[in-house]
């Protein structure tokens, strides 16, 4: 694993923009940065991070096997007792997932760490799938870089395979919604709005705020058609306490992510897979905060709200100093200790966490996002990846 | 190779990534739709540009073929839609009978945004049977049918224009009540809207991760 400086294509928004990838920039701020790219051997993409990425997985469905049967485990995630059976019902269903990152913690040395499962909204799926392929085969062709080069990034054509096999009969119809005034969630859902086309499926735009309730239990959408299927780039643990949550159970929508995803889009999935498997080589020892075994981690650690989103709330503890923090609406619900990554991959100032991809549960591509402190936070930067040739 | 072999940059329309960013909503959070039985209609509420009603009629039409519920016989669409409320048209290289667009709606408060407008069509039997002396179904005939309907212009209108009876494409009736507030619509079975979103609301930051 190396950190490579590049000289960015000269024209470089052009390019990206020609792909549609309309938030390169966030408030002024840089979000896509080809300056520098990583570097991965093959055997450090297949050892390190792929393989245990189908482990974590396998692992999390053992845990919600556990969960479902466990009313104490799944009140420790601050779940609604009114959605227990919801969620229990999907996952024996077998509701169909679609994607999720992994944040993992990685040097190029030993095993990748857990930081923690994005299973439920995950973003920078755009500029994964589409922006930084394309930036590697203009690379390759340019002469930038090798052409024998690769990337892990199968994840276009894995989420288009994934859009059929979501539901049967197919083709069927797909709502996708998110929430206005977004132009980073609008992007994500356009990207597989159309992945869903390409699927072959009718696929239609709403906003979260647009859905309504027909009288027979149904969602609709704003022009009051049933949502039968529905995409929805927005936090399962907010809809479960919002207007329409009693109606869920009764929708007869099948949601995508399915609600089961409640489980693991929770930092206390990182305190329960610990304690499932202690000592796992890609876990880090984590808590809740009241256990005393909190005690026995180590003085530099990382305390995380149940539920947060971009880093917010997140601080890291140095000897019960707190040496870095970001601001946030979160915590309510509580918190997990986790011991600080010992790999974090650190130089020139900028720390990078890896984002490893899953689409139908298996292990599809890898994301880099580079920030000046160890937690990444919305301000980072998004930076390719190829595999040396 | 661990990468997709292709994305489809090169193939024209395999990669329709938008272009299109939603822009911000209005002021206007108000959770009515507005109805508008054809163009000049829509330009004369005073809701829209004039361009924006031709963009959302051209929508609801190409919308309607698509949704509307396809017959084999005109006969049998007018036994659910009415006498005089249907028309022929190819759908997928078959000739079909499908019920008329009566009309458009839309949610008010994306009105100016771009927010999809659902074609509406003719009520149906079940809601206004022959007969009927439902003013809102005297008015939704007589519109469907192409004459003006009551007092003319569109301003003096008289007071059997005070509602109007459509149908959705998913069969659900729509009753558009004018008087104070032109144009605007409540829809029989949607029972509520806007039960999501309140959470993204309250925080500054993204709902994603």
């Amino acid at each position: 694993m190396r950190r490579v400086p590049l000289a960015p294509r000269p024209d470089w928004q052009t390019q990206v923009e020609r792909l549609g990838f309309a938030f390169h920039t966030i408030d002024g701020q840089t979000y896509w940065d080809e300056s520098v790219a990583y570097g991965f051997t093959l055997a450090q993409i297949e050892r390190d991070i792929e393989a245990p990425t189908d482990a974590i997985e396998q692992l999390c469905f053992a845990f919600i096997e556990k969960a479902i049967a466990d009313d104490e485990i799944l009140s420790r995630l601050a779940i609604p007792v009114g959605q227990w059976d919801f969620i229990r019902e999907s996952w024996r269903r077998g509701d169909r997932n679609l994607y999720g990152r992994l944040d993992l913690a990685y040097d190029g040395k030993g095993p990748a760490k857990l930081l923690e499962y994005n299973a439920d909204t995950p973003t920078a799926l755009f500029e994964s799938a589409v922006v930084q392929w394309d930036w590697l085969e203009q690379a390759m062709a340019r002469g930038v870089l090798r052409p024998d080069c690769d990337q892990f990034n199968a994840l276009h054509e894995r989420l288009i395979a994934a859009f059929a096999q979501l539901r049967q009969p197919s083709p069927y119809r797909l709502h996708l919604a998110c929430v206005q005034n977004s132009n980073e969630d609008r992007g994500t859902v356009d990207y597989l709005m159309d992945c869903a086309v390409q699927a072959g499926l009718d696929a239609r735009f709403t906003y979260i705020e647009e859905i309504g309730l027909l009288s027979d239990g149904r969602f609709c959408d704003g022009a009051n058609q049933p949502i039968e299927t529905l995409f929805k780039l927005y936090p399962w643990e907010w809809l479960f306490r919002e207007s329409y949550a009693a109606n869920l159970a009764t929708s007869r929508c099948q949601f995508v992510e399915p609600p089961w995803k409640a489980l693991l889009s929770n930092k206390g999935l990182l305190a329960c897979l610990w304690a499932m498997e202690p000592g796992h080589p890609n876990l880090l020892p984590a808590f809740f905060e009241g256990d005393p075994r909190c005690a026995g981690l180590a003085a530099r650690h990382v305390r995380k709200p149940l539920y947060s989103r971009e880093g917010a709330n997140i601080a890291l503890i140095e000897r019960g100093a707190v040496i870095d923090s970001d601001d946030g609406p979160y915590g309510a619900e509580g918190f997990i200790l986790q011991d600080a990554a010992p790999n974090l991959f650190a130089q020139d100032g900028r720390y990078a966490v890896l984002g490893s991809w899953l689409v139908a549960s298996q292990a599809s591509g890898l994301c880099v996002r580079e920030d000046v402190s160890p937690i990444t936070k919305n301000s980072s930067r998004f930076v390719p990846h190829y595999i040396e040739g | 190779m661990k990468r997709s072999t292709q994305i489809g940059l090169a193939a024209a329309g395999v990669l329709l990534v938008a272009t299109y960013w939603g822009r911000s909503g209005s002021q206007d959070q108000s959770e009515e739709s507005l109805v508008y039985a054809n163009l000049a209609e829509c330009r004369a509420g005073g809701q829209l540009t004039s361009t924006q009603c031709e963009q959302r009629f051209n929508e609801a039409t190409a919308n309607h073929l698509r949704d509307a519920k396809k017959f084999t016989s005109t006969s049998a669409c007018e036994t659910e839609y009415g006498s005089g409320s249907c028309r022929s048209a190819v759908w997928n290289g078959a000739q079909v009978v499908v019920p008329a667009l009566a009309g458009i709606m839309l949610a008010r408060s994306l009105a100016q945004g771009g927010g999809a407008a659902q074609p509406l069509l003719p009520p149906t039997q079940q809601a206004c049977p022959p007969g009927s002396q439902a003013p809102e179904c005297q008015q939704a005939r007589s519109s469907s049918s192409g004459s003006s309907g009551g007092g003319g212009g569109y301003g003096g209108r008289g007071s059997s224009s005070s509602a109007r009876a459509f149908s959705t494409t998913s069969g659900a009736a729509v009753v558009a009540r004018a008087g104070s507030s032109p144009g605007v619509a409540t829809t029989t079975t949607t029972t509520s809207r806007g039960g999501f979103g309140s959470t993204a609301r309250s925080y500054s930051s993204s709902s994603s991760s």
